[in-house]
C-alpha cells in the first residue's frame, strides 16, 4: 500500500520478530501495516453489528409507537445535540489530518497538533454531554416513577437514549485515551509516529465512534420537530 | 499513499472541503427536521446521515484508496446488519399490516 520506508526505520517499527527467510524488514513492515488495517476493519465491522442491533430495537419500537417517539424526540435538546455533532465531525477532520500527516512521515508538528485538537474536541463533546445529562435529569427524562412525558412508550425512547449515549460516551472515552497515548509517545520520541500503523488504527476507531453519533443524531434529536 | 505534493497545506486542501460539506449537511439536517412533513423529514434526516457517513468512510477513513480485502471487511459489517434489519423488519411490518 504505502511506499516502503527505509530499512532502518522499518526495522525499528517491526513489532514481531521477523525471520529473514522470506523478506527484508521493509516488506515485512508493509505487510504488518496491511495486517493492522485489515484487523481494525474486522473489529469495526463487529462494532457495526453491535450498534446495528441497538439501532434495530429503536427502529422496531419507533415503528410501533410513532407518536410517543415524536413527543420524546421533541423533549431532547437539539442545540446540545447539533453542537455535539459539529464537535465530533470536526474531531474527525483533525484525526484524519493527524493520520495522513503521520502516514507521510513529514509533519510532526501537524500530527501532534491535530492529535491534541482531536483529544480536546473529544473532551469538549463529553463536557457538553454532561450539561445535557444534567438538564435531562432536571426535566425528569429518566424512565421511572417521575418520568415527565405522558405517553408510556416515550420511556422506551429514553431507555434507549440513556443506554446508547452512555455506551457511545464509553467508546469516546476509550478513543480519547488512545489518542492521548499516541500524543505522549509522539511527544517523547520524534520518530515514533512516522508511518506507524498505530496512528491509522486509532484514527479508524475514532471515525467509527463519530459515525455512530452521525446516525444517533437523527434518531435522538430530530423526531417530532415539525409542527 | 496518494499522488500530489506532500505539504501540510496540500493535506488541508484535501480534507477541509470534506469538513465544510459535513457541516453544511449537518445544518441542512437540522433545518429539514422542522419541515411541515412527517415521513419526508425522517427520510431526509437519515439520508443526510448516510451521506455524511459516506464522506467520512471514503475520505477520512480512506476506503476510497483501500485494498479490496479492507473494503470487503468494511462491507461485511453492513451486509450482516442489512440481513438483521431485513428479517426483523419483515416480521415487525407484517404484524403491523395485519393489524
Amino acid at each position: 500500500m504505502s511506499g516502503a520506508p527505509g530499512e532502518a526505520g522499518a526495522a525499528a517499527h517491526l513489532r514481531e520478530p521477523w525471520s529473514e527467510l522470506e523478506t527484508g524488514p521493509a516488506a515485512a513492515f508493509a505487510r504488518q501495516r496491511d495486517g493492522a488495517t485489515f484487523g481494525i476493519w474486522i473489529f469495526l465491522a463487529s462494532e457495526v453489528l453491535f450498534f446495528a442491533a441497538l439501532f434495530l430495537i429503536y427502529t422496531a419500537y419507533r415503528i410501533a409507537n410513532p407518536e410517543a417517539f415524536a413527543a420524546a424526540g421533541r423533549a431532547t435538546n437539539i442545540v446540545y445535540g447539533t453542537l455535539n455533532t459539529a464537535i465530533l465531525l470536526t474531531s474527525s477532520l483533525t484525526m484524519a489530518m493527524a493520520a495522513q500527516g503521520a502516514e507521510k512521515g513529514l509533519f510532526r508538528r501537524l500530527t501532534l497538533g491535530c492529535l491534541a485538537a482531536t483529544a480536546a474536541l473529544g473532551l469538549a463533546f463529553l463536557v457538553v454531554k454532561g450539561f445535557e445529562y444534567r438538564e435531562d435529569i432536571e426535566k425528569h427524562l429518566v424512565p421511572g416513577a417521575h418520568f415527565a412525558l405522558r405517553q408510556a412508550p416515550a420511556q422506551i425512547f429514553f431507555g434507549f437514549y440513556w443506554l446508547v449515549t452512555v455506551v457511545h460516551a464509553i467508546h469516546l472515552g476509550i478513543g480519547i485515551g488512545l489518542v492521548t497515548r499516541l500524543l505522549v509517545k509522539g511527544w517523547r520520541d520524534p520518530d515514533v509516529l512516522t508511518e506507524n500503523p498505530q496512528v491509522e488504527v486509532t484514527a479508524l476507531y475514532w471515525h467509527l465512534v463519530d459515525l455512530v453519533w452521525v446516525f444517533l443524531y437523527p434518531m435522538l434529536y430530530l423526531p417530532g420537530r415539525a409542527g | 499513499m496518494s499522488a500530489g505534493p506532500d505539504t501540510p497545506a496540500a493535506l488541508w486542501r484535501r480534507n477541509l472541503p470534506v469538513w465544510a460539506a459535513l457541516m453544511a449537511l449537518l445544518a441542512l439536517s437540522a433545518w429539514a427536521a422542522y419541515w411541515p412533513f412527517k415521513t419526508l423529514n425522517t427520510v431526509t434526516g437519515f439520508a443526510i446521515a448516510g451521506a455524511k457517513a459516506g464522506l467520512v468512510l471514503l475520505v477520512f477513513m480512506q476506503l476510497r484508496r483501500a485494498s479490496g480485502l479492507v473494503r470487503l471487511a468494511a462491507a461485511c459489517g453492513l451486509f450482516w446488519a442489512a440481513i438483521l434489519f431485513t428479517l426483523t423488519l419483515a416480521d415487525v411490518l407484517s404484524r403491523l399490516a395485519g393489524g
